[in-house]
């Protein structure tokens, strides 16, 4: 039977009168114990949680609570029936102290107080006319939606709607049963209650739940905001224990508000469908106890996240502003909407300075040190952020100083996709890019250094080389000064030798005793004089690569027989012995013959000149690959710090000895860099006042080895 | 046996003196020529059996003197000697390259020269070179 405006008037009036007679009545029939508390309760239209019964009295769940919490309480209840809106607006200003049924917001926290544990948990069911076609929120576009006037569920839907970018009709209307009304009429094509309600009343009125379920929420008592917060903690400690117990009146008047019908006459079959319905009703409260607890899980984990997120905001504001790079977002025009507090110290503005101006002319110059334009750069940058996604620039403080920046620009776009605003991101790069202008610098000056120094050796180069040629000049004039000289000394040397040698053998007539043994004289310095011709000339060739030595066959053992023979008259003038031992393999070989003499002949000669007593032995053998020849003598010997400067040239000069011994010095010297020309060398022995040994080793070349098994004689 | 006869090329008086005395003494017939072009004629007109030839010539050198001999199918079979002091590397070298067949060492020693020209003589053993 469906409840109609007229009857609601007439609840109203009975109300009315019954609060009048409650408040005319009350005090005398039921005297207030002392501390009793007289609350108002606000009574609008929301069956089954809250409403003025058949018999105009108010009932429901919040209703039958409040009443068991009073009595527990000794507070006594006077009720004032309105609208939904009404009832707020009461609660709000005061004018009563508790409204049932009031889902929690943190808006209405902010203006009403509430207590903890929830006394309903529901949610929000789109109602509509059977057949409607109504599935899903989608369906809902274009139609229009009844819903309570300033309730949650009208906000939420309308946040529900956009975000699903419905555009729909939204119909408020002061309370549930002008929505359903309306909807019934078709006056409207949807409504939306809560579930409570909407299991009671739909199906009277022809209507059908649709799937659409949204907003679940808890239902308490909303107090005036810090009016009475002892009230609310009763209330909670009341709840506790009830909806501990099963058997208290909360279940029971969840069992008769929800599962028996309200006094309607119903035909059998809609009691049959009641009772299915009390079940289903049963198994949604445990169902939304259930939900509840999700609900609440949910509840605590979106308020950690939220949390978390307004902490992560906080954390993210703070980077930004306090951040060591400049963070920067400029408009399309180049002006400056925000500069964090880095960025703001960085270039020497304060927010306010720098906000709304453009960038060129504060902290980007006309022009870069470089000369580059920085206007048109900036203008490109705009025109064409994405290739400037990256970039480095010159940018300007307000004191003036030039600072290189290294931006990373991106793009903000707004819906239309254009381009908002672009963000960049900069790192001052001054002292690298000195630091690499530095390096440039340094390196050029290398360069030019280098540059000057390779100038300067290629000079040094070119003199050396006109140097040098000069020094191989001179080297040439040398030589031929020192061929000239030896040819213009020798040639008067070859008549003072020659006419001395044919008047000593008396070819030119014959000679007396004494004229002989002086012109032997003149003879022997004749010779020494050649041989110290011989030598300079030898150490000359020498010094100047120029000797060169020849290679023939030649027979070893002839050459140190004629050696050794050459030199008897000078060992037999010193009464010395003189002993030759050629080892029989010795035989031919290949090399520089007189050359091989003048060394043999050089260090024979000195075993002699050394030598007062005892003889000069020469020994010849082959070894592996070379030839030894052996000259020992029992002479004076050599010390051994003499003997590294043995071979120095003008060695003797530089001592005394010269006096005692004739002779240039520069004989061993001579010798051992011959036999280093051969590919041979020079061995001494020595010891100081018993004698010494030379030794001479040539190398044998391969021809040597093939032939040397001929026979040497001619 | 008929006398030999040598002809010196050479330019210093005192050196031409003292080999003409050497050989003259040994029993050659000794022809004197004080440049190269004279050793040259003499070499054509006197048929010498040897020439001794001094390298260091002025106006043409021994090396170009040894070389026309040797050109010159008239002179071509005499032997030439050089007679030098080995200035430079390379003389004994350049000296053979250019047609002698020998060569002895300035100063000469008297006492063993004239066994050495000898020794170069055609019919004769070759003796060692010093």
């Amino acid at each position: 039977m469906p409840i109609n405006r007229d009857k609601a008037c007439h609840k109203l009036l009975f109300l009315s009168l019954f609060i009048v007679l409650l408040a005319l009545l009350y005090p005398r029939t039921l005297p207030a114990r002392s501390g009793d508390l007289i609350l108002t309760i606000g009574v609008y239209e929301n069956a089954p949680k809250v409403f003025i019964s058949e018999s105009g009295k108010p009932a429901g769940i919040f209703i039958d609570i409040i009443e068991y919490i009073a009595e527990k309480e000794g507070w006594r209840l006077r009720y004032l029936l309105g609208t939904w809106g009404e009832g707020l607006d009461r609660l709000e200003k005061g004018q009563i102290d508790l409204m049932p049924d009031v889902a929690y917001t943190g808006d209405r926290e902010k203006i009403f107080d509430f207590h903890k544990v929830p006394v309903l948990s529901s949610w929000f069911q789109v109602y509509a006319r059977k057949g409607s076609g109504i599935r899903s929120i989608l369906d809902l576009g274009g139609k229009r939606i009844a819903v309570l006037e300033r309730s949650v569920q009208h906000d939420a839907f309308v946040r529900l709607s956009a975000g699903f970018g419905l555009s729909t009709t939204i119909i408020p209307l002061p309370d549930y049963q002008a929505i359903f009304d309306i909807v019934a009429r078709g006056g409207a094509d949807a409504a939306i209650t809560n579930r409570f309600y909407g299991t009671m009343h739909a199906k009277k009125l022809g209507l059908e739940d649709t799937a659409v379920i949204f907003h679940p929420s808890d239902l308490f008592f909303a107090a005036p905001k810090g009016v009475n917060k002892k009230l609310l903690d009763a209330i909670d400690i009341n709840l506790i224990k009830l909806k501990r117990d099963t058997e208290s009146i909360y279940y029971q008047s969840l069992k008769r508000w929800i599962s028996e019908k309200v006094p309607f006459k119903l035909p059998n079959w809609v009691k049959a469908t009641g009772l299915v319905l009390v079940v289903v009703l049963l198994m949604s409260l445990l169902g939304s106890m259930v939900l509840k607890r999700q609900v609440n899980m949910r509840t605590r984990d979106l308020q950690k996240t939220n949390l978390f997120l307004h902490a992560s905001e906080q954390k993210y504001r703070e980077l930004v502003m306090l951040a060591n790079s400049i963070i920067m977002r400029w408009s399309r025009d180049g002006q400056i909407i925000f500069l964090n507090e880095f960025g703001q110290k960085f270039f020497g503005y304060t927010e306010e300075e720098i906000l709304d101006r453009n960038v060129v002319g504060t902290i980007v110059p006309d022009k870069e040190s470089t000369g580059r334009d920085l206007h048109l750069l900036m203008e490109e940058i705009l025109a064409n952020p994405q290739k400037y996604e990256r970039n480095i620039n010159q940018n300007v403080r307000r004191n003036g100083e030039r600072v290189w920046i290294d931006w990373t620009n991106k793009v903000m776009l707004d819906e239309q996709g254009q381009i908002k605003e672009i963000l960049s991101i900069g790192s001052d790069i001054t002292d690298r890019i000195l630091s690499e202008e530095q390096i440039r610098k340094l390196n050029d000056e290398l360069r030019r250094n280098a540059e000057v120094l390779e100038q300067r050796v290629a000079e040094r180069t070119a003199e050396l080389v006109i140097a040098k040629d000069q020094a191989e000049s001179a080297n040439r004039v040398k030589s031929a000064f020192l061929a000239s000289m030896s040819h213009e000394l020798r040639t008067p040397l070859n008549s003072i030798i020659g006419f001395t040698g044919i008047i000593i053998s008396e070819l030119a007539g014959p000679l007396n005793l004494e004229q002989k043994k002086q012109l032997k004289m003149v003879r022997g310095s004749s010779r020494h004089l050649l041989n110290l011709i011989n030598d300079v000339l030898d150490i000359s060739k020498i010094e100047a690569g120029e000797l060169e030595i020849s290679s023939e066959k030649f027979s070893m053992r002839n050459a140190v027989n004629q050696v050794a023979e050459s030199l008897i008259p000078f060992v037999e003038k010193k009464e010395l012995n003189m002993t030759v031992e050629i080892a029989p393999e010795v035989e031919v070989i290949y090399g520089d013959e007189r050359r091989i003499r003048q060394v043999l002949i050089n260090l024979a000669n000195n075993a002699i000149k050394f030598t007062e007593e005892g003889g000069v032995k020469i020994s010849c053998r082959r070894c592996d690959s070379s030839i030894e020849v052996e000259i020992e003598d029992s002479g004076i010997g050599i010390k051994n710090e003499e003997i590294d400067r043995l071979f120095k040239p003008f060695k003797q000069l530089d001592t005394g000895i010269s006096r005692k011994y004739e002779g240039t010095g520069l004989g061993l010297s001579i010798c051992k860099r011959i036999l280093e020309i051969m590919g041979g060398h020079i061995r001494v022995k020595s010891q100081f006042g018993k004698g010494s040994t030379f030794t001479v080793i040539l190398p044998l070349n391969r021809e040597g080895k093939d032939d040397e098994k001929e026979n040497p004689d001619h | 046996m008929t006398k030999k006869k040598i002809l010196i090329i050479e330019d210093n008086e005192q050196n031409l003196y003292l080999t003409t005395f050497l050989l003259e003494k040994q029993g050659f017939d000794v022809v004197q020529a004080r440049t190269g072009l004279q050793g040259l004629e003499l070499a054509v007109s006197q048929k010498p059996d040897l020439i001794l030839l001094d390298i260091q010539l002025p106006v043409m050198n021994g090396y170009e003197v040894a070389g026309r001999l040797k050109q010159d199918v008239e002179t071509r079979s005499i032997p030439i000697v050089s007679v030098t002091s080995y200035a430079m590397a390379g003389d004994r070298e350049a000296i053979l390259a250019a047609g002698c067949e020998g060569y002895i060492e300035k100063p000469i020693d008297p006492d063993s020269f004239v066994a050495q020209v000898k020794s170069f003589l055609p019919g004769q053993e070759r003796g060692g070179v010093v």
